[in-house]
C-alpha cells in the first residue's frame, strides 16, 4: 500500500506544471444568483436565515452546464491559479454574503453616510461585463484602491467581515452578479462601524490588495483583532466584544484549515502531475471518472429546507444525524468534539431563553444583556465551525492514508448537516437577542443581530469551502487505489 | 496572562516529529505557547506530527513553512533512534535552509533503560548541525528549554539578517506591536504581500 503512496509522493517534484485550468471556473459563470438577492425584502431580523440561503452557494445549475464545465476548462488553460491564490470559490462567497446582507440590512435600515459613496467610486467596482474580464483590471483597481484616501473599504469590523472585502477583491466577478444594490447595502452598512476599528482603513486596504487563501484572509482578521483588544485593553476601555477570527483561531480552525489547505493543495498538484504523465485513452478515461468526482462535489444542493428554531433543542438530533452521516469513516473523536460543543450551545440557549419567573429562588436569575448573548452566539459559531474545519482536515487525513473509497456523498451530507446546524443556531441566537434587547433601540439591537447573522454566513460559507478543498482529495485517493492492482 | 495575552511579536511555526513505534497521534494535532526571547513574547504555533512511516507521505506536507523542527526519538527505543536520518532528510528537504532543527532525546527520566547514550546522540547532532539535548516528557525537564533554544536560534536568525522575514515559508510572522505607544499605521507592512501561493 505504502509504495504507491511513495510513488504519489514522489511525483510532487513537479507542482502545479499541468496546464490544466483550476475547477474555479465554473464558479465564475453567473448562473442563477440574482435570485438570491433580493434587496427589497422587508423580513424582520429573526425571520431570515441568512446561513440557509449560503447553502445554495455552489450553484444548483442545470446538468448542460455542469457538462459544459469541463470543456471550458479546456479553452481556457490560462486561468491561472496564482492569481486568485490556488483559492478557487470565493465567487461563491459573494453571494451568500450578500444575501445576509441584503435581508439584514433591510431591519437595519440607516442612512447612507458620504463616506459610503466615497468608498463604493474609488472601489471602481466594474460592470458586470468588465468584471468577467481579467487579472490585470483587477490589479489594476487594486492599485487604484490603494492610492485612493483610505476608503476604499467594504468590510471588517462586526468581527470577520474581512472575508467581504476578499468578496469584493478577489471575485469581482460573482459579487457583482448578486446585485450592485447589495454590495450598496453592504457598504453603507459596514462602513461606519469599521471608521471605529480600522482608522483611515489601513489594514482592511491592505487586505484588499492581496491575494490570499482563505486561511491568510482569516489569519489576517484575527491578528486585527488582537490589535484592536490589545488596543482596548490599553486603553483600558474594557468591552465586551466578541471577535470571531479571534475565537476561531482560539479552537484551532486556522491551524486546521492551513494543514487541510495543504493537503489540498498537493492533492490537486500531484492529480495534475499523474494526468500530465498520461496520455490517448488512459488520459480520457482517467479524466472522465475525475469529472465524476468533481461533479459530486459541484452539483450539490444545499436544501433550502425551513430550519424550525424550535428543534433540537438539546443538540442530541444534531449529534444522531452527524453520527449517522459519519458512519463508516473513522473521525468519531473529531466528531465528539464538534457534538459536545454544539449541546453545551444547546444548553446555554436553554439558560438564557429561560423566562425570568422561571427560574427557581435559589438560583439568582440574572438578565443577560444583548452584548452577553451576541458575545456567545460568536464563540459558538466560531467553534462550531472551527470543529468542523477540524473534520474536514481530519477526514481529508483519514482518507490520504487509508485506500479505501470515500463517497463525496457521505462528505456533502456531513457538510449539509452542519450548514442547517449553524442556521439553527443563529436562529436561536438571534430570537434570544430579541428577547434580551427587548428595551433596547434598534441602533444598538440590530448590528448585534446583523452580525450574528453575518457570520453565520461566514461560518456556512467557511465549512462549504472546507468541503470543496476535499475534492483533489478525493481524486488523489482515487487514483492510488486504481492504480494498485497494477502494482501488485 | 490576564493582560494582553494577545501581545506577542512573533508567530514562529514549530513542527515536532516523533519518532515512536507506536503513534503519539494520528496526523497532526495543533498547540500554541508563548515564551519570551530576549524580552519578546513569541507565538509557538505547533505541529505535532507521528513520525511513522504509515502517516509519512501526508505528515510530511505539513513541513514546508517551519520555522524551528523539533525531531523526537526515545532514548529507551533504539528503533526510534534509528529512523531519524531518513526523517531528517525529509525535514531538511522541505523545509527552508534557515529552519532550526533540534534533536531532542525525549524519556530521560528513565535512565536505567536506555538504549542510546547521550554521547552518541550528540555526535550525530553535531555532525548534522543539529541543536540537542534530552528531555522529559514526563517530568517536564528540559521540555521548555527545548521550545526554547529553538525560538533562541531563529531569533537570532533574525536579528543577524539571514532568516528573511519577507521570504516565503520563512516559518515567522512578525506582527507590529501595536499597544505601548505605537501606531500601526506606521509599521511597514511587511511579509506575505504576493505571497498569494
Amino acid at each position: 500500500l505504502s509504495k504507491a503512496c511513495t510513488k504519489m509522493s514522489g511525483s510532487e517534484a513537479t507542482p502545479t506544471a499541468g496546464p490544466e485550468a483550476p475547477p474555479e471556473i465554473r464558479d465564475a459563470s453567473p448562473a442563477n444568483s440574482s435570485d438570491s438577492s433580493s434587496p427589497t425584502t422587508t423580513d424582520t431580523a429573526i425571520d431570515v436565515a441568512p446561513t440557509r440561503k449560503a447553502k445554495r452557494r455552489p450553484d444548483p445549475k442545470p446538468a448542460t452546464e455542469a457538462e459544459e464545465a469541463p470543456k471550458v476548462e479546456e479553452q481556457q488553460p490560462q486561468t491561472s491559479t496564482t492569481s486568485q491564490g490556488g483559492w478557487g470559490y470565493w465567487g461563491s462567497w459573494g453571494k451568500s454574503i450578500l444575501s445576509t446582507a441584503t435581508a439584514t440590512v433591510a431591519t437595519v435600515g440607516q442612512g447612507l453616510t458620504q463616506a459610503i459613496e466615497k468608498a463604493e467610486t474609488s472601489l471602481g467596482i466594474p460592470s458586470p461585463t468588465e468584471v468577467s474580464a481579467q487579472v490585470e483590471q483587477e490589479e489594476k483597481e487594486q492599485a487604484k484602491n490603494e492610492t485612493a484616501d483610505g476608503s476604499a473599504a467594504v468590510g471588517s469590523a462586526l468581527g470577520m467581515l474581512t472575508s467581504l472585502t476578499s468578496v469584493v477583491q478577489s471575485t469581482g466577478k460573482t459579487v457583482i452578479t448578486g446585485g450592485l444594490d447589495a454590495l450598496e447595502f453592504i457598504g453603507k452598512k459596514t462602513m461606519d462601524v469599521i471608521a471605529e476599528g480600522d482608522p483611515g482603513f489601513k489594514k482592511t486596504k491592505r487586505l484588499m490588495i492581496t491575494n490570499t487563501t482563505l486561511s491568510q484572509v482569516l489569519r489576517e482578521a484575527k491578528e486585527r483583532e488582537e490589535l484592536q483588544t490589545a488596543e482596548k485593553e490599553s486603553e483600558s476601555e474594557q468591552k465586551l466584544v466578541a471577535h470571531y477570527g479571534m475565537l476561531f483561531d482560539e479552537y484551532q480552525g486556522l491551524s486546521h484549515l492551513e494543514a487541510l489547505e495543504i493537503l489540498s493543495r498537493e492533492s490537486e498538484s500531484k492529480v495534475k502531475s499523474v494526468l500530465t504523465s498520461l496520455s490517448g485513452d488512459e488520459l480520457v478515461q482517467l479524466r472522465a471518472e475525475l469529472d465524476l468526482i468533481k461533479d459530486s462535489f459541484s452539483l450539490v444542493e444545499f436544501e433550502e429546507e425551513e430550519v424550525d428554531e424550535k428543534k433540537d433543542e438539546d443538540g442530541s438530533e444534531f449529534e444522531r444525524e452527524l453520527t449517522e452521516a459519519l458512519e463508516g469513516l473513522s473521525v468519531t473523536a473529531t466528531a465528539d468534539k464538534l457534538s459536545k460543543a454544539c449541546k453545551s450551545t444547546c444548553s446555554h440557549i436553554t439558560d438564557m431563553n429561560k423566562p425570568e419567573e422561571d427560574a427557581s429562588d435559589e438560583d439568582v436569575k440574572r438578565r443577560w444583556s444583548v452584548e452577553e448573548v451576541h458575545a456567545a452566539a460568536i464563540r459558538s459559531l466560531a467553534e462550531l465551525t472551527a470543529r468542523s474545519i477540524e473534520l474536514f482536515h481530519k477526514l481529508a487525513e483519514m482518507i490520504l492514508f487509508s485506500h479505501g473509497s470515500t463517497e463525496a456523498s457521505v462528505l456533502s451530507q456531513i457538510t449539509v448537516v452542519l450548514c442547517k446546524e449553524i442556521s439553527l443556531l443563529s436562529k436561536k441566537f438571534t430570537s434570544c437577542l430579541t428577547t434580551a434587547g427587548s428595551n433596547e433601540k434598534g441602533d444598538v439591537l440590530n448590528p448585534l443581530i446583523t452580525g450574528v447573522f453575518l457570520e453565520a454566513s461566514n461560518s456556512a460559507s467557511y465549512i462549504q469551502d472546507a468541503f470543496q478543498l476535499l475534492t483533489p482529495i478525493l481524486e488523489i485517493s482515487h487514483i492510488q487505489r486504481r492504480a494498485e492492482p497494477s502494482e501488485q | 496572562m490576564a493582560t494582553a495575552p494577545y501581545n506577542y511579536s512573533y508567530i514562529f511555526k514549530y513542527i515536532i516529529i516523533v519518532m515512536a513505534d507506536c503513534p503519539h497521534t494520528i496526523g497532526v494535532e495543533f498547540g500554541t505557547r508563548i515564551i519570551e526571547v530576549s524580552g519578546q513574547k513569541i507565538k509557538l504555533q505547533i505541529w505535532d506530527t507521528a513520525g511513522q512511516e504509515r502517516f509519512r507521505a501526508v505528515t510530511r506536507s505539513y513541513y514546508r513553512g517551519a520555522a524551528g523542527a523539533l525531531m523526537v526519538y526515545d532514548i529507551t527505543r533504539r528503533s526510534t533512534y534509528n529512523h531519524l536520518s531518513s526523517w531528517l532528510t525529509d525535514a531538511r528537504n522541505l523545509t527552508n535552509p534557515n529552519t532550526v532543527i533540534i534533536l531532542i532525546g525525549n524519556k530521560a527520566d528513565l535512565e536505567a533503560q536506555r538504549d542510546v547514550t547521550y554521547e552518541e546522540a550528540k555526535q550525530f547532532a553535531e555532525e548534522n548541525g543539529l541543536l540537542f539535548l534530552e528531555a522529559s516528557a514526563k517530568t517536564g525537564e528540559n521540555v521548555e528549554d527545548a521550545f526554547l533554544e529553538a525560538a533562541k536560534k531563529i531569533y537570532q536568525n533574525i536579528q543577524d539578517g539571514s532568516l528573511d522575514l519577507n521570504a516565503a515559508e520563512s516559518g515567522v510572522q512578525h506582527k507590529p506591536s501595536a499597544p505601548q505607544g505605537g501606531r500601526l499605521s506606521n509599521e511597514p507592512q511587511p511579509q506575505r504581500e504576493g505571497c498569494g501561493c
